[in-house]
């Protein structure tokens, strides 16, 4: 297990190293200059020189990579060049607030898939199957955007039954903080519903089709014993893959959700650094969305792990 | 019942459903006055029959149309306290008075800051900081007497020095100020003294009639600061002389501010405000809709359509002089001959841009930027229309018959392609093909300068231009020979001394006689068409009254409160 463990962190190293390369140099061949952005498309040039040379944009592309990647090592991820501010205090709210949506989502998700995918699986070809999978997908390819401003018109305005913004006010207790994630929370619900269930649909299929299966009926156990013994323990396989690959996204990828709801989320700030070409701001917040991801992509490989010994055993060999 | 009632009633019988539905919308105040008349009219209603129901049937809530600068909601009493909820955009940089440039930034900035003056919604300047201002003969030296009494939130008071220093710091080339826009060639470093306390003197470049206004809160990099405070460190405290005082400020999210007792005016009536930040505009509406916010400090109207028809909300029209101009390079072909310029400008058919684009919230351009709004504009200048044959004669007589191919460079913003694409089409009428280069922002400026910017090397382009109380910067910058936004390259000896005129006239009257003949020379030549001037569009929640917004991102909530 410990050199299962040592070799997942040895490539996270690798991956995050490399992410932070590209963020990097892609954030630099966008065009424009930080300067400008800030003062403005008519700022007279002479300004923007100077204004570049005070901030340190004008140095090679190498040394600012140098400096920012060495403080990111000693803790300093920089100042933010639109902000004048700790990259620090500007993520670690966002993050929070990230956190907060993306558990949110998951724990509403994650069981509502789990089981319209069992359900899916257990009446295959039946009108409960064809109601979870075709309504699921056809749910999850809505654009988000479309879906929230439904659900805000809907719950938000007629209704008047949620805030259509889900950043809660200032002291507010946790379910007043649920109230206000409710609406871009169920909004992830309907987009990731889809997909989940359709990779547990699949892979109950596949368990309850399996000789193991078939042998554990043979010996006489009740359905529900079979089920949950047999059938969920190697179903769950995939779906636990695909659970974590989505972290990435619900951490940094909800731009859309998060301006929809005006929520101060990751999604926004690596969206407006990005736009802003604010590479200290930038390339932190993406290399922190990376580690959270593979975090997380650790704990499932863990997961699978502890699920399914044949993965364990061959990466201990 | 009487008379009139009746009248409405025989004359509504005969008229369709859609004209009824616009007399209903009129009635229960959902349109405005103007709008009901040129919605009646393009329906088929005569002019004395709008006339009429126009007064019979009342209405006309919802907010009028209003001269540039400020406008407040609905005004009358209101309850004592109470905390507003405002929404604007996300302020693109830090909060920083020296690079402050955007709408977010500039309601920050006006928040806890005071000016000099302020620019109201005729356009005149209100003493605030400064009681009283006047020029020497030649309007080359203006002394400003400077208030007593005043003191910055932190309890220190605020004198001349703190004037003189905020203004040298923004003049500073060194310091790459936002304010050098509106203030670079007019006032240098080092020409900004305090000789005592209560009097500051700017020594002008040159003769400046309306250099008050340019220290005023039109210029939303002016607020006053401590001159022993850093610029780059003010988004720290807020430090400002203002009615209000900053609570607390979290980056990208939003501020509150509290009522400040020991200010100098009038005390605010709310105990407070919070400003929201938003990214796009669609959830600034959707809030106002949802009762999260009472105020949304600007919308568009292609953004905000819900809002102008929606009856709990009013929405505030503030005209400005914010425009597009179609520049046409005057040194390359095939725009060397005025009258192949004055031929795209005819193609241009304004009323259906405007009410096409605008739903009508605009007034027409006239090929100059002297906006109707302006009270130096001649409005005896005729209004050019469009005239097909005209422009096909102008270019016959121009050798071009047969039309020509030109490419038109812009960018992706506001409402810029729609109008690019439209324009594209007018010219098509008269045999011009405009092929559309259509960029990003950042492509389209290049680097602001003559040499590497499609803006300012494109044959042909369609530049955004902001508000401003006057249109000085507008023709220094665009419409003189050394102009670093001439974009159309434009070198005319008569319109450089014009305009030195005008920027230096001190009064209006001889503002507007030169006023008119820069109009009438820039139609003729026409570098530059500038088909509309648009509306700036706030919304408030119909119990909130007194809120003043302007057309330059600030708004004054000091006396704006509830009705229940």
């Amino acid at each position: 297990m410990a050199r299962f463990l040592l070799t997942r962190l040895g490539l996270a190293a690798i991956t995050l190293f490399l992410l932070s390369v590209f963020v990097f140099v892609g954030a630099n061949l966008l065009p424009g200059n930080v300067a400008r952005r800030k003062l403005g498309n008519l700022a007279d040039q002479a300004a923007v020189d100077q204004l570049n040379h005070q901030l340190g944009t004008d140095k090679p592309i190498l040394e600012q990579y140098w400096n920012w990647i060495s403080g990111f090592f000693h803790g300093d991820l920089g100042t933010s060049l639109s902000y004048n501010l700790p990259v620090s205090e500007l993520i670690g709210p966002a993050l929070l607030h990230s956190l907060k949506l993306a558990a949110f989502a998951f724990v509403m998700v994650v069981p509502l898939a789990i089981i319209g995918g069992v359900v899916a699986a257990l009446k295959r070809d039946r009108l409960a199957d064809r109601i979870i999978t075709v309504g699921g997908l056809s749910l999850a390819v809505v654009p988000e955007f479309v879906t929230g401003i439904m659900l805000i018109l809907v719950f938000g305005l007629w209704l008047d039954l949620f805030p259509v913004s889900a950043n809660a006010p200032d002291g507010s207790n946790i379910l007043t903080q649920l109230k206000y994630l409710f609406l871009p929370a169920l909004t992830l619900v309907i987009v990731l519903f889809g997909y989940i269930s359709r990779i547990t649909r699949a892979g109950t299929i596949e368990a309850l089709d399996a000789d193991y299966t078939r042998t554990a009926v043979l010996k006489g156990l009740p359905r529900r014993t079979v089920v949950r013994r047999h059938v969920l323990r190697n179903s769950l396989l995939p779906t636990i893959a695909v659970i974590a690959t989505q972290t990435g996204y619900l951490i940094g990828g909800l731009v859309v959700i998060e301006t929809l709801f005006n929520y101060p989320g990751m999604g926004r700030l690596i969206f407006t650094a990005a736009n802003d070409k604010d590479f200290p701001l930038l390339a932190s917040s993406v290399l922190i969305v990376g580690i959270v991801f593979l975090v997380a992509t650790l704990l499932a490989d863990v997961a699978y792990s502890l699920l399914n010994p044949r993965i364990r055993y061959a990466t201990a060999e | 019942m009487d008379d009139t009632q009746r009248r409405v009633d025989a004359i509504r019988k005969d008229r369709s459903e859609l004209e009824n539905h616009i007399i209903d919308e009129y009635s229960a105040g959902k349109i405005t006055r103007r709008e009901f008349v040129r919605r009646g009219t393009v329906v088929g209603m005569s002019i004395p029959l709008v006339s009429f129901l126009a007064a019979a049937c009342g209405g006309g809530g919802g907010g009028e149309t209003t001269g540039g600068g400020t406008t407040p909601t609905a005004t009358g009493a209101v309850q004592a306290g109470g905390n507003i909820r405002v929404a604007i955009i996300q302020p693109a940089t830090e909060p920083n008075p020296i690079i402050v440039k955007d709408e977010g930034g500039a309601g920050l900035l006006g928040s806890t800051g005071e000016f000099l003056s302020f620019s109201n919604e005729q356009l005149e300047l209100e003493p605030r900081l400064a009681e009283s201002w006047e020029p020497n003969a030649d309007g080359t030296e203006w002394t400003f007497k400077i208030r007593q009494g005043v003191t910055f939130h932190s309890g220190a008071t605020m004198t001349a020095n703190d004037v003189k220093t905020t203004f040298e710091t923004l003049v500073n080339p060194k310091n790459a100020s936002n304010a050098l826009s509106a203030l670079g060639g007019v006032l240098s470093p080092g020409n900004t003294e305090a000789p005592d306390d209560a009097t500051v003197v700017f020594h002008l470049d040159a003769p400046n009639g309306n250099f008050p206004t340019l220290v005023s809160s039109a210029n939303y990099n002016a607020i006053i600061i401590p001159a022993d405070l850093d610029p780059a460190d003010w988004g720290k405290t807020f430090e400002g002389t203002g009615p209000f005082k900053l609570d607390s400020f979290t980056p990208k999210v939003g501020a509150k501010f509290v009522r400040n007792d020991a200010y100098w005016g009038e005390k605010a009536n709310p105990d407070g405000f919070d400003l929201k930040f938003y990214d796009e505009e669609g959830p600034m509406i959707l809030a106002i809709q949802g009762d999260e916010v009472d105020f949304v400090e600007h919308f568009s109207v292609s953004g905000g359509q819900a809002l102008l028809t929606d009856p709990n909300v009013q929405v505030i029209a503030i005209r400005t002089a914010t425009h597009r101009q179609i520049h046409m390079r005057t040194d390359k072909d095939p725009f060397t001959d005025k009258r192949v310029r004055q031929a795209i400008a005819l193609t241009l058919d304004r009323p259906a841009l405007v009410d096409g684009l605008w739903d009508g919230k605009a007034d027409l351009g006239n090929d100059s930027p002297f906006a109707p709004l302006y009270p130096s504009t001649d409005t005896s200048v005729p209004q050019r229309e469009k005239n097909i044959d005209q422009a096909k004669q102008l270019l016959s007589d121009a050798g071009m018959a047969d039309g020509f191919t030109v490419e038109l460079n812009t960018w992706k913003g506001f409402e810029i392609p729609d109008l690019a694409q439209l324009v594209k089409q007018y010219a098509a009428e008269i045999g011009v093909t405009i092929n559309l280069k259509i960029t990003d922002d950042a492509t389209y400026y290049g680097d602001a300068v003559f040499g590497s910017s499609p803006w300012l090397d494109s044959v042909m382009g369609i530049t955004d231009y902001g508000h401003r109380p006057v249109p000085n910067v507008y023709l220094a910058s665009v419409y003189t020979s050394k102009g670093t936004w001439n974009a159309a390259h434009f070198k005319n000896p008569q319109a450089d001394q014009l305009i030195g005129q005008y920027i230096a006239a001190l009064d209006i009257d001889s503002q507007k006689a030169v006023a008119k003949q820069i109009q009438e020379l820039l139609l003729d030549e026409t570098p530059v068409s500038i088909p509309y001037f648009y509306n700036f569009l706030s919304a408030a929640k119909p119990n909130l009254k007194n809120a003043v917004s302007a057309a330059t991102g600030q708004f004054d909530l000091s006396k704006a409160g509830y009705t229940s």
